[in-house]
């Protein structure tokens, strides 16, 4: 299997739109700000879906906010869940 | 802490305090005063059942009172992932407790041995589920 780790620039973007904060987003996804939290933490892998419409809050490509690292050696992506 | 994970803790309590006690007084069986055969350990479970209704009650009742509505939210899909993970691990230990019970103690054990084996694989299937569901929060806590 392809070894590697998600990484995630959430907090920079929320930094960017007004440091919108952990629960505002939540609010605006459907998502406690708790699981934003595990996300940004890079604790817990959110779905597609809550993956999308993060990008779209920010009116960025999803790539501006998720990274595949092929390398694994990012210090906050190891998945949980 | 969120909400969630306070619940799960209270469930948790709940059954240490309920269920450690009635176990321990189970395998001691009934005393020489035992007027009915079955008037002790069914008496004993009416006890311990409302017992921990009454720990539940009480610390629902807490908590919803000490926490604002914005945060007790519905469940998010990390809180039903959790939830599926936990009931999937319980699922696990009350079958296996199920088979052991149902298909081997009939042949070494009858019964209130039996019904308190029942008891306790189903208490265990909740303590399984209710602490991967605490692990799984506090792993994934910032």
């Amino acid at each position: 299997m392809v070894q590697g780790s998600i990484s995630n620039r959430i907090r920079t973007l929320r930094f960017m739109n007004g440091e919108m904060s952990q629960a505002e987003l939540g609010q605006r996804i459907g998502l406690t700000r708790q699981t934003i939290a595990a996300i940004e933490a890079g604790k817990y892998s959110p779905s597609l879906e809550a993956a999308f419409r993060i990008a779209h809050v920010f009116n960025v490509p999803l790539g501006e906010v998720f990274q595949w690292d092929a390398t694994g050696t990012h210090a906050t992506t190891r998945i949980v869940v | 802490m969120s909400y969630r994970e306070k619940i799960a803790w209270l469930s948790l309590i709940a059954m240490a305090v309920a269920y450690g006690p009635y176990f321990k007084l189970a395998a001691a069986g009934p005393g020489p005063w035992e007027p009915l055969p079955h008037l002790h350990p069914l008496g004993l479970f009416a006890v311990v059942s409302i017992v921990r209704m009454l720990i539940l009650g009480a610390g629902y009742l807490y908590l919803r009172l000490g926490s604002p509505r914005e945060e007790r939210p519905l469940l998010d899909e990390r809180d039903r992932a959790i939830e599926h993970r936990s009931i999937s691990a319980a699922y696990y230990v009350l079958i296996a407790g199920m088979i052991l019970v149902g298909c081997f103690m009939p042949f070494s054990s009858t019964g209130w041995t039996i019904v308190n084996a029942a008891i306790f694989w189903i208490v265990a299937a909740e303590i399984v589920h209710y602490s991967v569901v605490v692990a799984s929060y506090r792993l994934q806590a910032s």
